[in-house]
């Protein structure tokens, strides 16, 4: 009992469906479980509702287990299938439609390891879209994303909410770098990242812990990008490398080395998840409701004030519907899911989709652009005794360097790169590496430390004709209808994905790596897993959807705190940015809520 | 039906022991003991298979070769409860092929071959690797990719032979710190 308890938090009493809880909050992931810890922190009762059930974490991802200890060398069962780059290209959505396999899962299956986290993503076959092309991972299930996420965490800093400002493009967030400062700092003090202080404008410092080492390669790196007034840094992970004492659910990172082996995952929780970094103390706190299985369905509303009055939701199991009552509704399913919603919430008071008088729901997409990247041979590491290059939450980070101070001709904004070198368990050069016979074996061996590699992040601009809106036939298991995307890259990302491939070649260069290959291909939009910009900020209601405290302009007692609100992606990676801003605003929500306000 | 597998184990390991025999080949006890497993190959098909992982990753100085580990076990196990149907093709046919050329150029089955004979077939094989065209070129690219995949993943693979380290407890992170002193 006392175990359960200390894995799982203390237990709460269920659903009260007649009662009306202070807050209802709509998802568990990086920003449900943000807003869930600050409300019920300062008193409020709060009914949180997850679309997918309660894994038991630890039985799932089993990180320490070997390949060869699983019947598939952690591949996933035979008749489940990984969409594949090639299938996202030349096929449309629905991707899983006529599928023969039993279940159909996004890209992020193909990796290896996929037998770990089939139940943490969605089966396409269940969950269906259609329009352009796209590449959605999806995860349903307590803690959503944040239980296979990349665990890279950065700050964004004014050269991204006002890049408007400097460039003239999109508009400005509603928000300057003070503004968030604080609450960036209370995410690093609560859930624990590890890096080092480099003293840039562009990407500001966290309250680091412990930090990450480099490879000899990425040494090599980072000093020869010195004399290029560039940086790289260790990866700065959300991950505690010197543990948390206000935490009993998380473990401090020992380095353990299966960071890399598949997609995401860490059962110690060194790696920030939702649900041990949030929920669970949340629940601790005695004010918190958990419902999962529950599919928010729509936001309702009070007919007589227009204000939102709770959410109905289907049992993911019975399919049946139920209504919760809330005084406040806070919305985080998650960039798209969250528009989604919000435009299935129509009603006399909002014909278009609860809190939508801009019409910008579902709008303004923006992402961050992948595919070109560079792999090196390090020619003085063949041959080398091995380390544990992989014994770490990640490598290394090359934060932006484009259009700081100069301007580059072809295209705005910038692009970051992550990378690593060494060793890991499975020699990638095995595969790679021609011919047969004891000289091969011989040849993966003495090359397999040797490699280093980095694949760039870019900034994809927020357009208004890029958008997603409801289908208006198909309809996913549970009969609701689903996203039609209708969103493609433009000039701009195709010219700063010429220049990331040149950029990176040119840095291995003057390494003194020699090149193995060039990535020039953009990978499908969806990629990065960085959603974001579907109801964005903004101080015009005729513009935007949200205040800067993520409240609707339309309906003040409906919040949307996941990455929905961003105004633009940069071209950092945004769950820290999500959370610091989930912070920021369930603040303002709680006080305000305290005044009557709301 | 514990009494069908038991019995179904006997005949395939009955089998595999007569082929080996005939062939004459040294290994012909480990052959016999790993193809009692199998479920998809049969004996003929599991000696060529077990014989051709080795060529690739052979044994040497510094660690156990694919036969050791296991690697024609594991592919029979992973083509026996293949899903897509095409991929049990692939093999079948392919491992045909390997014995059609065999025929071919020494007039003889691959497991009668000298070891120079199958090297030669091999490497006949093995020739476009990066641009495979012919079935044997298409089907050494689809057994190496196997092959490969299951000796790295195997025990032996990851521990002697890449002298993997981690999956353990590091108290500090290795590599170089780069803190500003």
């Amino acid at each position: 009992m006392n175990l359960i308890r200390l894995l799982q938090g203390t237990p709460q009493p269920p659903v009260d469906l007649k009662r009306t809880y202070d807050a209802i909050v709509i998802g568990s992931g990086a920003a449900g479980g943000m807003a869930a810890h600050v409300l019920t922190s300062q008193g409020m009762k709060v009914l949180m509702l997850e679309a997918g059930k309660k894994l038991e974490i630890e039985k799932e991802l089993k990180s320490t287990e070997w390949p060869f200890e699983h019947p598939r060398r952690g591949d996933m069962p035979p008749d489940r299938h990984a969409l594949t780059l090639n299938e996202y290209t030349i096929r449309q959505p629905p991707y899983a439609a006529d599928s023969k396999y039993s279940k159909v899962h996004s890209y992020v299956q193909g990796w290896s390891g996929s037998d770990y986290s089939k139940n943490i993503v969605v089966d396409e076959k269940e969950h269906p879209y259609s329009g352009t092309n796209y590449a959605w991972v999806r995860a349903r299930c307590l803690g959503g994303k944040t239980n296979i996420w990349g665990r890279l965490a950065l700050r964004l800093s004014d050269f991204d909410f006002k890049a408007k400002t400097r460039d003239g493009y999109g508009e400005d967030w509603p928000i300057s770098y003070t503004d968030i400062e604080p609450y960036y700092d209370r995410v690093d003090r609560y859930l624990g990242i590890s890096g080092v202080k480099e003293n840039l404008p562009h990407l500001p410092d966290s309250i680091f812990q412990r930090p990450t080492r480099l490879a000899a390669a990425e040494v090599t790196l980072r000093n020869s990008l010195k004399k290029m007034n560039r940086v790289l840094t260790p990866y700065r992970a959300g991950v505690t490398t010197d543990g948390l004492k206000h935490n009993k659910y998380r473990t401090r990172c020992f380095g353990r080395g299966a960071c890399s082996r598949r997609a995401g995952g860490c059962d110690i929780h060194a790696a920030f998840d939702s649900p041990t970094g949030l929920i669970y103390p949340a629940m601790d706190t005695g004010n918190l409701t958990l419902r999962t299985n529950a599919i928010a369905r729509e936001i309702l509303v009070d007919t007589n004030t227009g204000k939102a009055r709770g959410v109905s939701f289907v049992d993911s199991d019975s399919g049946q519907t139920y209504e919760a009552l809330g005084k406040v509704v806070v919305v985080a399913a998650s960039t798209l899911e969250s528009a989604r919603l919000l435009l299935l919430s129509k009603s006399s008071a909002h014909p278009n989709g609860i809190g939508n008088s801009s019409n910008h729901v579902g709008h303004n997409f923006c992402e961050h652009v992948m595919g070109p990247g560079v792999t090196g041979l390090v020619k003085d590491r063949i041959g080398k005794p091995k380390t544990i290059d992989d014994g770490r939450p990640g490598g290394f980070y090359v934060p932006r360097f484009r259009n700081l101070s100069d301007k580059n001709p072809n295209f705005i904004r910038g692009y970051g790169f992550e990378g690593i070198a060494g060793s890991r368990m499975f020699p990638d050069n095995a595969r790679e590496t021609p011919g047969f016979g004891a000289q091969y074996k011989k040849t993966v061996r003495d090359y397999s430390g040797a490699y280093i590699e980095m694949g760039g992040f870019g900034e994809v601009l927020s357009r208004y004709e890029n958008q997603m809106e409801l289908d208006p036939v198909l309809k996913d298991k549970w009969g609701i209808p689903v996203l039609r995307f209708n969103f493609k890259f433009g000039d701009n990302e195709k010219k700063m994905c010429e220049d990331m491939a040149a950029s990176a070649q040119e840095m291995f260069e003057a390494a003194g790596f020699e090149i193995v290959n060039v990535n020039r291909r953009i990978l499908t939009e969806g990629w990065s897993i960085h959603e974001l910009g579907t109801a964005r900020m903004g101080t015009d209601p005729k513009t935007s959807v949200l205040n800067q405290f993520q409240q609707s302009h339309d309906v003040k007692n409906l919040f949307v705190v996941d990455g929905s609100s961003h105004v633009s992606a940069s071209c950092q990676n945004p769950t820290w940015t999500i959370m610091a801003l989930a912070w920021r605003s369930c603040d303002y929500l709680a006080s305000e809520f305290q005044k009557g306000n709301l | 039906m514990e009494n069908d597998l038991t019995r179904r184990d006997a005949i395939k390991l009955g089998a595999a022991a007569t082929v080996a025999a005939t062939l004459g080949i040294g290994e012909s006890i480990g052959v016999a003991a790993q193809s009692a497993a199998a479920r998809f190959f049969t004996a003929a098909e599991f000696a060529l298979v077990d014989e051709l992982s080795e060529m690739i990753i052979p044994t040497d100085p510094h660690s156990p070769g694919a036969r050791a580990a296991k690697v024609a076990a594991y592919i029979d196990a992973r083509l026996a409860e293949a899903f897509d149907p095409k991929d049990k093709t692939t093999w079948r046919e392919g491992l045909a092929v390997v014995e059609k050329i065999s025929k071919e150029m020494n007039a003889k089955p691959f497991m009668k071959s000298s070891s120079d004979e199958r090297l030669a077939v091999l490497t006949r094989m093995a020739q476009n690797e990066s641009k495979p065209l012919k079935p044997e070129e298409l089907f050494f690219v689809e057994l190496k990719a196997r092959v490969v995949h299951a000796y790295y993943t195997s025990e032996i693979g990851i521990k002697q032979e890449m002298e993997y380290k981690g999956n353990g407890y590091l108290n500090e992170f290795v590599g170089t710190d780069v803190t500003p002193k």
